[in-house]
């Protein structure tokens, strides 16, 4: 035991003291985040509404007027199908439902012979803070149309609906950690193989240290760095680009420590058949950027050509980004996430087995 | 030192190790006894690393049987690793870790270790305690080794190559280390590429080529067992072929070493006579003509028709 923390420490050590080593792991997701996120963002600060208009009277286009004046709402119009549609891919906020006999019902309350005319609006409860922007701004476009009449004439109905789909951002905070997660453990690869080439496994197999000893410093390691990269990218992800985090965190923390075992076991592979550092070097960059681009890292899956999709399906980041955005950020589920830890667990067994079969300690 | 009361330390008998058809160690025996320093020479590729790394429990041997401490190393290489130290022939090791840091790491996988100040005083490595070992000189960091092999205070010491590509002074200094471990009633096993280094620290010492022990026991003994004679040497004649140096009286063999030759002879006048009659017949001159004593690398050049240091 005292040997596994002593290990454990001497590696966290040399690894906290490699500069380049520290960047790569915690600054370049970070720097991966910015920039996408900034590409993403689309540089907009003003709230995407979507306004269905069915009734198309005087009163509803004056209170399209109404909303399409407010200096912080982008208004898009369309049908109630359409704006629901926008909606559910994130390209709306909300969506404002006027409906059909709107202009009659406003008439009659404000002729006091009826109730006041109702305006349903569309809001992702998730999305809480999001959501509550557009509700604040409705209510206030409300009452700005109710001006004068007494009792109000117009009272918004809110509805709740869930979005399938997440703004840029939201999905790929989630799809960074997943990436980086995914890296943090096949770059395992590269020291272990280079302690091999240095000899350095050997001189510790002339020790009384166990082999299982060594390897749990690794994992313990690597574990370690991935909650702390987690929780930078979770942090800097809620802080600094307001992605709201729905899920439980000890969940996250979870799926986290499940995707670096699952692809620290790849990077046992890999360091099962390189020889020198630099050919496992190479074949890390061989696996590592398909798996970035084809797992649905930037954009979904199902916005890939099909013949990619089918490839997608068998890529383990694929299951981890997706389990990670369904826990996140409530993400639509590209496989249920028991699916996704299975095939993490199922694809860590098959690694590991696959290494202890063929890695060469000398 | 291979008195009947010696204990033995390492014993090897019949050792056997093969990569595919070709015999790495092949039909290996010796022992080594508490306390000396115990030399294994040979060229690149003669076996030598197979055959410490088997004694240390880092390969198994595909026949034979080997004891070390009294311990069957085949089945029980754990329970050797506790008690013996071991260098390799590359000391890199944790490049970003201080020495101490380093010592102290090792310490941790053993039962019974010394104090780290105490290996640190004894390698006199007090003033780089806290500088990281990428930083060490070629001298330091091999001491760091050594100080790495003695952290579990061990009986047995192998150490491979341990001069290897040092300066002389840092050698020398490595030499005395050496000397004082013997002091303290280590039995130390080690490979060298240095003729001198042999000659200096092994109070006895095996030669091996192609897998196999050609030769055993101290300097004396290898040298007198091989040579009564004594090498005359000098710089390469053109004109004087191989054949006409051995006909000439008294000469057993010829050897070539870096542009010198070298005529093993019983008869020193004989052959010097014969050898000044045969350049004034070519009008050249032999140019620094000398006549030694066999050393070790004499029988080493003739067991193995290579020079230790290529």
């Amino acid at each position: 035991m005292r040997a596994l923390l002593s290990l454990t420490v001497a590696n966290i050590k040399s690894f906290v003291r490699d500069r380049q080593a520290l960047f790569w792991t915690l600054a370049f997701p970070l720097i991966f985040i910015f920039l996408f996120g900034a590409i993403f963002s689309g540089g907009s600060s003003k709230t995407k509404i979507g306004f269905a208009d069915a009734d198309g009277s005087a009163a509803s286009i004056a209170l399209q007027q109404v909303f399409a004046s407010v200096p912080v709402v982008d208004l898009t119009q369309g049908t109630e199908d359409e704006m629901l549609a926008k909606f559910q891919h994130g390209d709306v906020s909300g969506v404002v439902v006027v409906a059909k006999g709107y202009g009659a019902a406003v008439a009659a309350a404000d002729a006091g012979t009826g109730p006041p005319a109702s305006v349903t609006i569309y809001t992702d409860p998730s999305q809480s803070s999001t959501a509550n922007i557009v509700k604040g701004l409705v209510s206030g476009v409300l009452a700005q149309a109710n001006l004068g009449s007494k009792p109000q004439s117009i009272v918004p109905v809110l509805a709740d609906l869930k979005t399938q789909d997440l703004n840029a951002v939201s999905y790929l905070v989630p799809s960074i950690l997943g990436m980086s997660i995914m890296q943090l453990g096949i770059f395992s690869a590269i020291p272990l193989v280079g302690d091999r080439q240095k000899l350095i496994l050997k001189r510790l197999s002339a020790t009384p240290l166990r082999r299982w000893q060594l390897i749990g410093s690794n994992i313990i390691m690597r574990l370690l760095l991935g909650l702390a990269q987690t929780s930078i990218i979770v942090g800097i992800g809620a802080l600094v680009f307001n992605v709201k985090i729905t899920g439980n965190l000890f969940a996250v923390a979870g799926l986290s420590m499940l995707g670096a075992v699952a692809f620290i076991s790849l990077g046992y592979v890999v360091a099962s058949f390189a020889k020198t550092e630099e050919s496992a070097n190479g074949m890390v960059s061989a696996i590592q950027f398909p798996l970035m681009f084809l797992s649905g890292t930037f954009f979904p899956i199902d916005v890939m050509p099909s013949a990619l999709q089918g490839v997608a399906r068998f890529l383990p980041l694929t299951y981890l980004s997706d389990a990670m955005r369904q826990v996140m950020v409530n993400g639509a589920a590209y496989a249920p996430l028991a699916v996704c830890v299975a095939v993490l667990a199922g694809w860590s067994v098959v690694c590991f087995g696959i290494s202890a079969r063929f890695f060469k300690w000398q | 030192m291979a008195g009947t009361h010696a204990e033995v330390v390492i014993g090897a008998h019949d050792l056997q190790k093969h990569y595919g058809p070709l015999a790495a160690v092949d039909g290996v025996t010796f022992e080594v006894y508490r306390g000396e320093v115990f030399g294994l020479l040979g060229p690149n590729g003669a076996g030598k690393t197979t055959t410490v790394e088997m004694l240390e429990g880092l390969r198994m041997p595909d026949g034979g049987t080997l004891e070390v401490l009294g311990i069957d190393v085949a089945a029980h290489p754990d329970d050797l690793k506790e008690r013996i130290g071991v260098t390799l022939q590359t000391a890199e090791l944790y490049p970003k870790l201080t020495v101490v840091e380093v010592l102290d790491l090792f310490r941790s996988f053993y039962r019974r270790s010394l104090p780290t100040e105490e290996l640190i005083d004894f390698l006199d490595l007090g003033e780089r305690r806290n500088g990281r070992t990428k930083e060490l000189s070629g001298g330091q960091r091999q001491r760091l080794a050594v100080a790495l092999a003695l952290v579990n205070d061990p009986e047995v010491i192998f150490l491979d190559e341990p001069t290897t590509g040092l300066d002389p002074a840092a050698r020398r200094s490595l030499w005395d280390l050496i000397e004082k471990l013997k002091g303290q009633g280590k039995t130390i096993l080690l490979t060298t590429h240095y003729m001198e280094e042999a000659e200096v620290l092994c109070d006895r010492l095996a030669i091996m080529d192609h897998g196999k022990l050609i030769e055993m026991g101290t300097i004396s003994e290898v040298v007198s067992r091989r040579f009564k004679e004594r090498a005359v040497q000098f710089d390469r004649v053109e004109g004087l072929d191989d054949a006409r140096l051995a006909a000439m009286t008294a000469v057993s063999s010829v050897k070539h070493d870096d542009g010198e030759v070298l005529l093993y002879t019983s008869d020193v006048p004989a052959t010097i006579s014969d050898l000044l009659a045969a350049t004034e017949e070519l009008k050249v001159e032999a140019h620094n003509l000398t006549v030694r004593r066999a050393t070790l690398e004499d029988v080493f050049l003739v067991l193995t028709g290579r020079a230790l240091r290529d």
